[in-house]
């Protein structure tokens, strides 16, 4: 017999998360940023702006993730149609955004406890580019650094609250972890206990499963001294081409101050891999003769030592994995032959990703 | 107070060409039931039931061998299988299919009754649980139909016995007698005359193996 059937407890369903970092190159952290003045001044450009690790004409260059700017009311962004007031860009990428989180279009997005920003809820919308991770963003790795042009204003250092919170907001079926002071999960609670501004709630939402960080235009405009902003001036106005992910960018990337090298960008990513181990046996009286042309001698089938009639050996190296069709569906290599025999008996792990 | 037993092994598995495309084909066909064990790289000849140094040191040239990683392709892993015999057992179970080797026209059928030769006992027999065959390239075959058992799984692995999905993939059947009737189709052969592959049968009982090359030539019968 050369097949042995499996029994159900042979087989062992397991789950790990496998976490690896977001940036292209393996980088844990992104601290040079580039735009494309091709995609800015393009049909995408009034909607988002997408930033690469390096010059965007450069052959390596990769969109690492893009900055949109959502408004309730339409501001910071030209009205599709004149006629029709406070509907443009920006309504669309507030729409699009509280279908797919609020899963309500009566909701506001609520910065913290209870604060909703301004009037217009707006808020920056930075997407991390689908190829850069696997299934979703990992908590508590997010370490975002902006900075401000103007002197009187401090860089903030912006993370999740992961490591504060056990269970995260749910709003939906949506994972949200706030956008706080601090760093790898954790707040700075020099300025505020819960890492908030003081008065403009959160800084925002970190939502792992979709790839996104939503940060309150009002916690970023604020100052540094009052309310832990780093005024950002968003500009909400009506009907206009405010630009106002230009102005996040420039915060992310360091550029509206001479020395940009405390900029950076840290984030990891992580996946859940199911694996299927299961449990070969055999037994001491199994697996013991082999059909392996140089086990016989000649074309008669005769063992190729006499010392194997009643002594056989066997060195197994390969596991193959059948259906009930004899189709070879898998197959694991040990790393070295296990010796078998009469005396022995031989348990392998085979582990199976999907 | 001694360390713990780490004599679990864990290997990692990959997916053959055929555990692929049975995944692909999400017809419940990709359900791993059953294993074997498979020895493809050792040479028996270096094993030294004579070694100076005593039994110990028999295995000595084989034990520490390194391996290759596994191949993809199902024809050419698990190619020796190890199996279960009773203890004194001398002789190890080989295949007769009649033939060592095969060559068909375009259209022309051929059937094989595999036999084992020293199994159980039995200079020749027939084996109870029967035989598989693999064919290399199912295209090559217009009939590829397993006969004479009638478990569920030879029902299933004879059944659409020769779909092809246009791309060499192997086939495997289930029988006491396999029936083979060879392509007709002109276009697989482009500017050749002959198509090759081969057959692989083996003793689900003995897990005796035998492979044989198979060699279709054309005859333009259509295209």
């Amino acid at each position: 017999m050369a097949f042995k059937r499996l029994d159900p407890e042979d087989f062992v369903v397991s789950s790990d998360s496998v976490t690896s970092t977001v940036w292209s190159n393996n980088n844990p952290t992104l601290n040079t940023f580039f735009t494309s003045s091709v995609q800015k001044e393009g049909s995408s450009g009034p909607y988002y702006l997408s930033i690469y690790q390096t010059a965007s004409a450069d052959d390596t260059a990769a969109v690492q993730f893009q900055i949109a700017y959502a408004n309730k009311l339409g501001g910071g962004g030209i009205n599709f149609d004149p006629n029709v007031p406070n509907v443009s860009p920006t309504t669309t990428i507030y729409g699009q955004y509280r279908t797919l989180i609020l899963e309500d279009e009566n909701s506001n997005f609520i910065w913290g406890d209870t604060n909703t920003g301004s009037a217009s809820n707006d808020f920056y919308a930075i997407s991390i580019e689908r190829a850069r991770y696997k299934q979703s963003l990992m908590p508590g790795t997010l370490n975002l650094v902006l900075s401000s042009s103007n002197s009187q204003y401090e860089a903030i250092h912006l993370t999740d609250n992961s490591g504060m919170v056990t269970i995260p907001d749910y709003y939906g079926t949506q994972r949200v972890y706030q956008v706080i002071s601090g760093s790898n999960g954790v707040a700075n609670t020099l300025t505020n206990p819960q890492g908030y501004t003081v008065n403009s709630g959160s800084y925002g939402w970190f939502c792992p499963d979709i790839s996104t960080i939503l940060l309150n235009a009002v916690a970023l405009s604020g100052s540094n001294q009052g309310d832990g902003g780093v005024g950002l001036k968003t500009d909400g106005g009506s009907n206009l081409n405010a630009q106002n992910p230009i102005k996040l960018y420039q915060a992310i990337s360091g550029s509206r101050v001479d020395n940009a090298s405390i900029n950076t960008f840290d984030l990891n990513c992580q996946e859940t891999i199911s694996s299927d181990y299961i449990f070969i046996r055999a037994r001491n009286t199994e697996f013991n003769y082999t059909e392996n042309p140089s086990f016989i001698s000649g074309s008669t089938g005769e063992v190729i030592y006499p010392y194997f009639i009643n002594n056989p050996q066997t060195f197994p190296t390969t596991v193959g994995l059948y259906n009930d069709g004899n189709d070879l569906l898998a197959v694991a290599k040990l790393s070295r032959p296990i010796q078998k025999d009469f005396t022995k008996e031989a348990l392998v792990r085979v582990k199976l990703d999907f | 107070m001694g360390y713990l037993n780490n004599a679990v092994i864990t290997v990692d598995a990959i997916l053959t060409t055929k555990g692929r495309e049975a995944l692909s084909r999400n017809d419940g066909s990709f359900q791993i039931t059953q294993f074997a064990l498979g020895d493809d790289e050792i040479d028996y000849t270096l094993y030294n039931p004579n070694h100076p140094s005593g039994s110990a040191y028999y295995g000595e040239a084989i034990d520490n061998m390194p391996l290759l990683e596994a191949f993809p392709s199902e024809l050419q892993i698990m190619k020796y299988k190890l199996t279960t015999l009773p203890r004194g057992t001398a002789k190890l179970p080989v295949l007769d299919l009649g033939y060592a080797a095969i060559t068909m026209k375009q259209g022309a059928q051929l059937s094989i009754t595999p036999q084992t030769l020293n199994y159980l006992g039995n200079e020749q027999t027939f084996e109870t649980s029967g035989y598989s065959a693999i064919i290399g390239d199912i295209r090559l075959l217009s009939t590829f139909v397993g006969q004479g058992i009638q478990s569920t799984a030879a029902s299933n692995a004879n059944a659409n016995a020769t779909v092809t999905i246009g791309t060499s993939v192997s086939k495997t059947i289930i029988g006491t007698q396999f029936n083979l009737t060879a392509t007709t189709v002109n276009t697989l052969f482009g500017a050749n005359r002959i198509l090759r592959t081969t057959l692989t049968v083996t003793g689900l009982d003995s897990g005796a193996r035998l492979t044989i090359p198979v060699t279709i030539t054309k005859q333009s019968l259509t295209s």
